[in-house]
């Protein structure tokens, strides 16, 4: 089932900011979905836009199976804004409760899921403090708890990370991989490639207000599967025919099958080359991301 | 329900957490001891919890002018100078930046993304950040209930109209805040804007009141100089049956003809002011009646048979004195009886004016404001 399931969003600002221009994107329950891009991209946008913020320009789709902008749904959503602020004379455990009351979240509920949620997240001992005691990575992980405070079917965090060290975010990567086994879908937008190839099942990438590439990682970097290996001295001349690519000391070979560089490696032994490494490649999130994003036009929203 | 009941909540931490809320309340706490302070024993006035006493024949305990005094003070005084202009500035200053704050980036999105309509969360905001004012005039009337109760022995129920009245009175106000702190983000500017609102109010309804003064003046002249002219040809009439040559003629045609040129400038200064007081008028009757709005409680508290101190601010002595004979010998003069005619009309002509004019075009310029606020708030890309 597709949790967000949304085609052709729009969104012009008045400043007549294209900032969406026909996007379209699938995210299905159980997965966790990251949404890449560079600054302006229009990431935030389009979040907003389903978490109702924002008004789009056009949009057609839904959000666990129920229109767009449809205020009732939101109850089983979970959001994380980006640069959030929680009310300066609230605790944490004030926090959980004022949203979860937002929420329609009962009670009960309120108070047995505070507790448990401020464990989770680490931040025991802290449910009494004013949230202006509060690090920068202590309001993230309150942040992600008051997005779970209404127990989502679907969890929006925009750069759920962002000011957390090293150690939160490991734990961060942990629990939404805990969350992903409970079933939930989980919408990640985050600038931290590699935060993101560690736990996500699919991404997209946008550039200028349009999804350039969506699919699964590997199947995102199938066509750079490639395997390199390093000679040591002069490179025999029959390498260049036989290999796709040669840098140097470096022969490339497209493709993942093994079976292919076997032929190559044989040859090389019977001609007494000294094989340094024989080294499986394949693009990382980083350089797909890099060769999505054409740095060479500035980056944003198109105007 | 569950989600307003969480919006009051939040609207009660955030006054609780302000200084100055704590200082407005201590404030209104020393206002109200320093109203108890007085007291009526039977030689007359006490002040300061009997420290200074001050001998008085008619202001003594079980006097109907002590209790008229007393619930002058509160309505005329109290509810006027404290709870309209210093609580209502102290108010506007601590709520001034609620609503810039709730629209905050950052603040805004966790609270627009729960399942609560837009329209919905605006006036709940809104009215839950009427409760600084509500909790405010409520502490300071339960106050002024023990005073009066145990002061004069009249436990006043009426005392607490000043909760809704003083409530409405500082939501006009308030609706111009939230409308411009929600344009501007900023409590600052809203504040100031509300500030020059509310001068600019307090200039029409003064202007309105000073031109409804001459207006009336003009008019109680013109009734007296035509009575006086009816009464002086008459007089002149039976002279002139009598004797023709009777030396007192020339006088009576002298003082018709005063009149008649009297009654002429009256009606052209009547006419003059006519034309400016128009749309004075209009202008006053499409915005919020701040003056007219509290004067509901002196009206609504003011003893027919006690001491009406409002009215004897407003130079009406005959409120003073029981006895209309006792008047006519302070002020028996004729530019006297005339002024003294004209406040009772100009009083009249305020205390006649409808609820429905008073509150209900005040508030419907609120529910103008508040609904372009809203408007606004629910079209906004956040």
């Amino acid at each position: 089932m597709a949790v967000i399931q949304i085609q052709d969003v729009e969104k012009i600002y008045k400043g007549k900011v294209h900032a969406l221009r026909g996007v379209s994107i699938d995210v299905m329950d159980g997965e966790i979905f990251g949404l890449l891009g560079p600054n302006g991209a229009g990431k935030s946008t389009l979040v907003k836009i389903l978490m109702t913020v924002i008004h789009a320009s056009k949009v057609s789709g839904t959000l666990l199976e129920k229109p767009i902008g449809d205020r009732k749904t939101l109850e089983y959503v979970g959001y994380l804004p980006e640069h959030h602020r929680f009310p300066y004379y609230l605790t944490g455990k004030q926090v959980l409760h004022h949203y979860g009351a937002l929420s329609k979240v009962s009670r009960n509920d309120r108070d047995s899921r505070a507790y448990s949620l401020l464990e989770r997240l680490g931040l025991s001992g802290w449910e009494d403090k004013k949230v202006n005691t509060y690090s920068k990575g202590m309001l993230q992980r309150l942040g992600i708890a008051q997005a779970l405070m209404n127990d989502p079917k679907l969890l929006i965090l925009d750069e759920p990370t962002d000011g957390v060290d090293p150690v939160g975010r490991r734990e961060i990567r942990d629990l939404l991989a805990e969350l992903r086994e409970e079933g939930r879908a989980i919408f990640l937008n985050s600038h931290l490639l590699s935060e993101l190839e560690m736990v996500c099942d699919r991404v997209a990438i946008m550039v200028k207000g349009q999804v350039t590439l969506q699919g699964t990682i590997d199947s995102l970097t199938k066509d750079s599967k490639r395997y390199e290996l390093n000679i040591e001295g002069t490179l025999p001349e029959w390498a260049k025919e036989q290999c796709d690519e040669i840098n140097e000391n470096l022969l490339i070979v497209h493709g993942d099958d093994p079976q292919k560089i076997q032929p190559i490696i044989d040859r090389l032994r019977s001609d007494h080359c000294t094989i340094l490494s024989v080294r499986p490649v394949r693009e990382n999130l980083e350089d797909l991301f890099m060769r999505a994003v054409d740095y060479t036009d500035t980056p944003g929203a198109v105007k | 329900m569950m989600q307003f009941k969480a919006l009051l909540l939040d609207a009660y931490r955030q006054l609780s957490a302000a200084k100055l809320f704590w200082l407005t309340i201590g404030l209104s706490t020393l206002v109200v001891l320093l109203y108890g302070s007085i007291g009526f024993d039977k030689n007359g006035v006490t002040l300061f919890y009997g420290l200074w006493d001050v001998e008085s024949k008619e202001l003594n305990a079980g006097s109907p002018w002590a209790r008229g005094l007393y619930i002058g003070i509160y309505s005329s005084f109290l509810v006027n100078i404290w709870l309209a202009w210093i609580a209502t500035v102290l108010a506007l200053i601590s709520t001034c930046s609620i609503f810039p704050e709730f629209v905050h980036s950052g603040s805004i999105e966790l609270t627009i993304s729960k399942p609560i309509g837009r329209l919905k969360l605006f006036f709940s905001k809104y009215l839950v950040s009427l409760l600084f004012v509500v909790l405010q005039v409520t502490i300071f009337c339960i106050g002024i209930f023990l005073c009066v109760g145990f002061r004069v022995g009249d436990w006043n129920p009426m005392i607490f109209s000043a909760i809704p009245i003083v409530t409405i009175f500082f939501s006009y106000l308030f609706s111009v805040c939230v409308f411009v702190g929600m344009l501007s983000r900023s409590g600052i500017t809203a504040l100031l804007v509300t500030g020059v609102f509310w001068m600019g109010l307090w200039s029409v309804q003064t202007a309105e009141s000073i031109m409804n003064n001459f207006i009336t003046r003009y008019k109680v002249d013109i009734e007296h100089f035509e009575e006086g002219l009816i009464k002086s040809e008459a007089a002149l009439a039976i002279i002139e049956e009598k004797s023709p040559d009777d030396s007192r003629i020339e006088g009576r045609r002298t003082r018709i003809a005063n009149f008649r040129t009297d009654i002429e400038e009256s009606k052209e200064a009547l006419a003059k002011l006519d034309g400016w007081h128009g749309p004075i008028s209009w202008i006053l009757t499409i915005s919020p009646k701040t003056s007219q709005t509290i004067g509901l409680l002196d009206r609504w508290l003011s003893d027919p048979d006690g001491f009406d101190i409002g009215a004897i601010m407003n130079g009406d002595m005959e409120a003073f004195y029981e006895d209309i004979e006792d008047m006519e010998e302070i002020d028996s003069t004729t530019r006297g009886a005339r002024e003294r005619e004209t406040m009772r009309r100009m009083r009249e002509d305020y205390e006649t004016r409808s609820l429905w004019y008073v509150l209900g075009t005040s508030l419907l310029f609120e529910g103008f404001v508040l609904g372009l606020a809203s408007c606004y708030f629910c079209r906004k890309d956040f």
